[in-house]
């Protein structure tokens, strides 16, 4: 999936480098360093959650590195009548903005954007990462996520990056708090508008309160009993997975290409680990891509190693997200009271 | 503006239509009755499906095959090597790999319009046949592979299944590769690892994963893994399916002697 072409020259003396001893980098890095990451959740005021991530900015010039935009957006969706399940559901799309591929034609950006939207969709839409919360009436309403990502631009390493900005846009989203309601109607012929406090635009019943033919024994809609407060967090979201891809070219394997290593490396592992507090760790999802060929014993070893180098950045990321509600929340909250 | 549904080419049915619900299908997962926590119905836990395989059955292509594992059906054909369509020069041969499913071929009629599912099926496909062409004898060309999907039971035993079909028909076409491909599933229901799941078992488990590899050189082309399995099941699914690969190779081995042998 590499975008970018190069020449024999420069992939022989890329792979050569990389096979040295010690191994050489065009930036100086390591083989298994990262770039700086940073990260910024609540970028988009409208969303139900967000997050910006960037890898390898370089700093100074204030562009480069691979960024993806992440946003959420809950929907409420009729499972009677409509596309809606029991339970919700969660629906991912990856869009690539044009200027992070100015080289290559719509179509092929098109396909390129549905191959980055199915791993992440079947990776994050398995029954076994399904938050509990995102339910609202049973057998009538329910929420759909809709988790879409945008990659701004890209200078490699764009899956690690999307499922990154994926959990922490999913961390921060936070679900708003329904109350089920009944209608009631008034015996006398007219309706009593104490009994209904439906929020107007949450009304999707066809049904008018004023029809007293209509008896509904059991609850036929919901009201948000607070319209200002954002809601409860997601559930699960210890579970949400990251993703490390190794880039291998025997004997050694590197992390975090940037785009010019990533067309030099004839095979790629992605590993999406998932590491749910109490529990061991789980794969949630695994790809190979590129021409090149590995047997079962390789395979084993590299799973290993790169559950370990998922833990690591599981943790960094986790103690980044925390930090990131504090700021927004409780620092937020004594600034203001400071002032 | 009508988009999405309108399709200028066919005749277009109402816009919204509901399969019909059969009362007798109410309460039943699936026509054999199984369920969950019940051993599985009519095969051992590392069987597979048995597979039919016939080479040489599009006389039209430059090689073909045709697989059929109890309910999936796949048919696949090979054109090529012929000339690029593009004008940059690839100093490689190009694969090219489509996959079309049958409108009838799923429970839910699928639009006759190529969607985001066939997409990620020939990406699979794509992945697991690279490593074996030997595409660099073929500067300038394409082999296109078209794969059908009559009848599907179990995405994931699709792809296996259509990798196989797709070896089996470069091989008819003479192709010159290293090794052929043979591919096969596997999920875990529970503490057990099942082969070859068909839908019902694969909608049940918690994780399906698909291995594709050249038991001629025993190496590995293909792993795609979906769901939650811990890595120690993973590294089993892999080894279980390595074995079961080995015993369709010579299966497809015997499909493609027996047609060299007729023609």
């Amino acid at each position: 999936m590499a975008t970018v072409t190069i020449s024999k020259a420069e992939r022989s003396y890329i792979q050569t480098s990389l096979q040295a001893k010690p191994p050489l980098r065009a930036d100086g890095r390591a083989l298994l360093d990262y770039r700086t990451v940073l990260l910024e959740t609540g970028v988009a005021p409208l969303a139900n959650g967000s997050a910006k991530l960037n890898i390898g900015k370089t700093s100074g010039e204030g562009g480069g590195g691979t960024e993806i935009l992440a946003a959420t957006k809950l929907e409420v969706e009729d499972i009677e009548n409509g596309e809606g399940v029991e339970g919700g559901r969660i629906s991912c799309s990856v869009t690539c903005s044009p200027s992070a591929y100015p080289h290559i034609s719509s179509n092929a950006l098109d396909d390129l954007q549905y191959d980055y939207t199915t791993i992440l969709q079947q990776t994050l839409s398995h029954p076994t990462l399904h938050p509990p919360n995102l339910g609202i009436l049973p057998k009538k309403r329910s929420w759909l996520l809709s988790l879409d990502l945008v990659v701004v631009s890209d200078s490699g390493n764009v899956f690690d990056a999307l499922f990154m900005a994926a959990r922490a846009a999913l961390w921060d989203t936070k679900v708003p708090r329904t109350r089920p309601v009944q209608y009631r109607a008034n015996p006398s012929g007219r309706s009593s508008g104490d009994n209904m406090q439906v929020d107007q635009e949450n009304d999707q019943e066809t049904t008018s309160g004023f029809d007293t033919r209509q008896m509904a024994a059991t609850a036929a809609d919901f009201e948000l009993p607070d319209y200002w407060d954002e809601g409860e967090t997601l559930g699960g979201r210890e579970k949400w997975p990251v993703c490390v891809t190794l880039n291998i070219l025997p004997p050694v394997h590197f992390l975090d290409a940037n785009v010019h290593e990533e067309a030099s490396v004839p095979l790629r592992l992605l590993l999406a680990f998932s590491f749910p507090p109490n529990s061991s760790a789980n794969l949630q999802a695994m790809r190979l891509l590129g021409p090149g060929e590995l047997d079962l014993a390789q395979m084993k070893s590299l799973i290993a190693y790169g559950q370990k180098y998922a833990k690591d950045l599981f943790t960094a990321l986790e103690v980044k997200l925390r930090e990131e509600d504090t700021r927004r929340n409780v620092k937020a909250r004594t600034r203001f009271a400071a002032r | 503006m009508a988009q999405s549904n309108f399709d200028r080419r066919r005749i277009n049915g109402p816009e919204e239509s509901f399969p019909p619900t059969f009362e007798d299908d109410e309460g039943e997962p699936s026509s054999l009755g199984w369920r969950l926590g019940q051993p599985r119905q009519g095969r051992a836990a590392s069987d597979i499906r048995p597979i039919f395989l016939k080479a040489g059955l599009i006389t039209q292509a430059n090689g073909s095959a045709y697989i059929e594992t109890q309910r999936s059906k796949i048919a696949c054909a090979v054109y090529g090597p012929r000339q690029s369509k593009s004008t940059v020069y690839s100093e490689n041969g190009r694969l090219n790999v489509e996959v079309k499913f049958a409108p009838f071929s799923c429970t839910r009629r699928k639009v006759p319009i190529r969607d985001a599912e066939d997409r990620s099926v020939a990406v699979q496909i794509h992945q697991a046949l690279l490593p074996s062409i030997r595409l660099e004898l073929l500067p300038k060309s394409t082999i296109d592979i078209f794969i059908t999907i009559i009848e599907n039971d179990g995405i994931d035993g699709c792809i296996a299944a259509g990798s196989v079909a797709a070896s089996t028909a470069l091989a008819d076409a003479g192709i010159e590769m290293l090794g052929l491909v043979i591919a096969c599933s596997a999920c875990t229901i529970g503490k057990e690892i099942w082969l070859d799941p068909n839908n019902d078992e694969a909608q049940a488990s918690s994780g399906t994963l698909i291995y594709a590899s050249m038991p001629a050189l025993g190496t590995v082309t293909n792993v795609s893994q979906n769901g939650r399995l811990t890595p120690d099941e993973a590294i089993r699914c892999m080894e279980a399916c390595q074995e079961r690969c080995i015993d369709i190779h010579a299966v497809v081995a015997e499909a493609l002697l027996e047609n060299a042998q007729q023609s």
